[in-house]
């Protein structure tokens, strides 16, 4: 960790050369972001004479993860909505030049004093006194996401387009082709929804809208108080149909308290509502229910790759092995709910 | 072995959340040793359990076949249904009974897929059969500290 924080010293020495006596104490790496290494740490300096100190927290690029995005992608989604009703983190660098950390990574502020656990949300004072106001928040902002319009933030320029008779199809051929490329067995269920989902293609997207694509219970920061400061984990950031965020975010495998209440927060019909009255978008029930399937076989796909890269020694992170052994099976009973097997 | 290897596995795993992993000052690596104690459990658990589940399986998938075989006009797959109905297992290491499971779940995949392109009350039949096992799978592989 010593070199870590030397080498990062002299980057941010490179990004801000009227600083001097720079240093970066308390760089210890944050268990659970599978797809980049995640570090806090706490910059001190002082530019002008004037002492600085700074939380930070620095995203480099792993060797594998569960899934592999462009950190430029994710940057850039940081930016477009820092300052918005979107809360995020201020984004500070991102660095694509391999000399300074071995691999590429993006630094951003680090947002203090709240919790993201799942397991301590719910079950923790004093955040699990505030569960209904947090799960309000978390669905209005994620309509005011989907709300948004891509083009004002910039991302139209950064991330591919796709038409909203397209975006269906999109999605199912990217996790396709992952759990083709990573299954290490056959998955019955899971091809047996991608066939399924083939031959009942959802309506077209109402618009084009930016997608967090892993908008959950553990993604988003919360304080004492029950409000949410930060949405984080942007890395599979893409324009497309705002009711695939919605079904991720009230998906089973997220349903922390073991009960039917999305995110272990609020109850199913009581979500929707607010996501549709923030978005102003409807959530069809047809549009909805392939695309609460498409997040099954997404998680799933996402299980496998993780057991992939653990197995084939891509990545021996615990997290990978874990997850791919503690989950999948779980993803295939909720396949098997959605589409309406499970009894 | 004696202690039995699952009693080993969850006796190293209640160490490692009781006695080693509190004393990590890292929480990076101490998170990670928790991990690994509820990894080591679900290999506990699945230790006792893994041939009986997956000889059960191959079984119940060689009877599916059978059935469908006779129901299947497709001449190529109906053999394929009938010749797999008919093996037997090369042995009984988690491997070799591994190799079969993957063998048969391809061909259940390839009949699933045929199936549902057919019309008829017997296609329904294998149809719903093959969901009935689908389910059990999910109950045969359920691991108890899951989710869902």
């Amino acid at each position: 960790m010593t070199d870590l924080a030397e080498r990062f010293a002299r980057y941010v020495s490179h990004q801000w050369p009227e600083a001097t006596d720079i240093r970066v104490e308390g760089l210890s790496r944050i268990h659970g972001g599978a797809s980049r290494e995640t570090y806090r740490l706490q910059l001190k300096l002082r530019r002008n004479g004037v002492a600085e100190e700074r939380p930070l927290i620095l995203r480099r690029d792993p060797s594998g993860s569960l899934i592999e995005t462009e950190r430029a992608t994710e940057y850039n989604a940081y930016r477009a909505f820092y300052g918005t009703e979107v809360p995020v983190p201020e984004p500070l660098w991102l660095e694509e030049d391999e000399q300074w950390l071995d691999r590429p990574f993006f630094v951003m502020e680090q947002v203090t004093g709240c919790e993201s656990s799942p397991q301590v949300l719910l079950t923790t004072l004093p955040y699990s006194q505030h569960i209904e106001r947090i799960g309000e928040q978390k669905w209005r902002i994620l309509g005011a996401l989907n709300k948004a319009d891509p083009r004002e933030l910039g991302l139209t320029e950064v991330m591919p387009a796709v038409e909203p008779d397209q975006c269906w199809e999109q999605e199912l051929q990217k996790w396709e082709k992952v759990i083709d490329e990573d299954e290490m067995a056959p998955q019955p269920i899971g091809r047996a929804a991608i066939r399924w989902m083939r031959r009942n293609p959802p309506p077209p997207a109402q618009r084009i809208s930016v997608v967090h694509a892993d908008f959950r219970t553990g993604n988003f920061l919360a304080d004492g108080e029950g409000n949410i400061r930060a949405i984080l984990d942007w890395e599979m950031v893409h324009l497309g149909d705002a009711i695939e965020d919605l079904a991720w975010s009230i998906s089973r495998i997220w349903c922390w308290a073991r009960d039917d209440r999305p995110g272990g927060l609020l109850p199913r019909e009581r979500a929707i509502a607010i996501w549709e009255e923030a978005s102003g978008l409807r959530a069809d029930p047809k549009a909805l229910h392939w695309w609460e399937l498409l997040a099954n076989l997404k998680s799933l796909a996402i299980w496998i790759s993780g057991g992939h890269e653990y197995a084939t020694g891509k990545n021996h992170d615990t997290i990978l092995g874990f997850t791919g052994w503690w989950l999948a099976n779980s993803q295939n009973r909720a396949i098997l709910e959605a589409m309406g097997h499970l009894k | 072995m004696k202690p039995d290897v699952d009693l080993t596995l969850q006796l190293i795993a209640a160490s490692l959340m009781t006695e080693i992993g509190p004393k990590i000052s890292d929480d990076y690596t101490q998170r990670n040793s928790m991990l690994t104690a509820m990894l080591l459990q679900m290999a506990a658990e699945e230790w006792d359990r893994a041939a009986a589940r997956r000889v059960e399986e191959n079984r119940a998938l060689r009877r599916l076949f059978a059935e469908a075989a006779a129901e299947t006009h497709d001449p190529g797959l109906r053999a394929r249904l009938e010749a797999a109905s008919r093996e037997e297992e090369e042995g009984f290491r988690i491997s070799e009974l591994n190799r079969s499971n993957d063998g048969l779940r391809r061909l259940l995949i390839e009949l699933h897929s045929h199936v549902e392109e057919v019309d008829g009350e017997a296609a329904r039949r294998i149809e719903a059969a093959i969901w009935k096992e689908l389910r059990i799978s999910t109950e045969r592989r359920a691991v108890s500290v899951a989710p869902f």
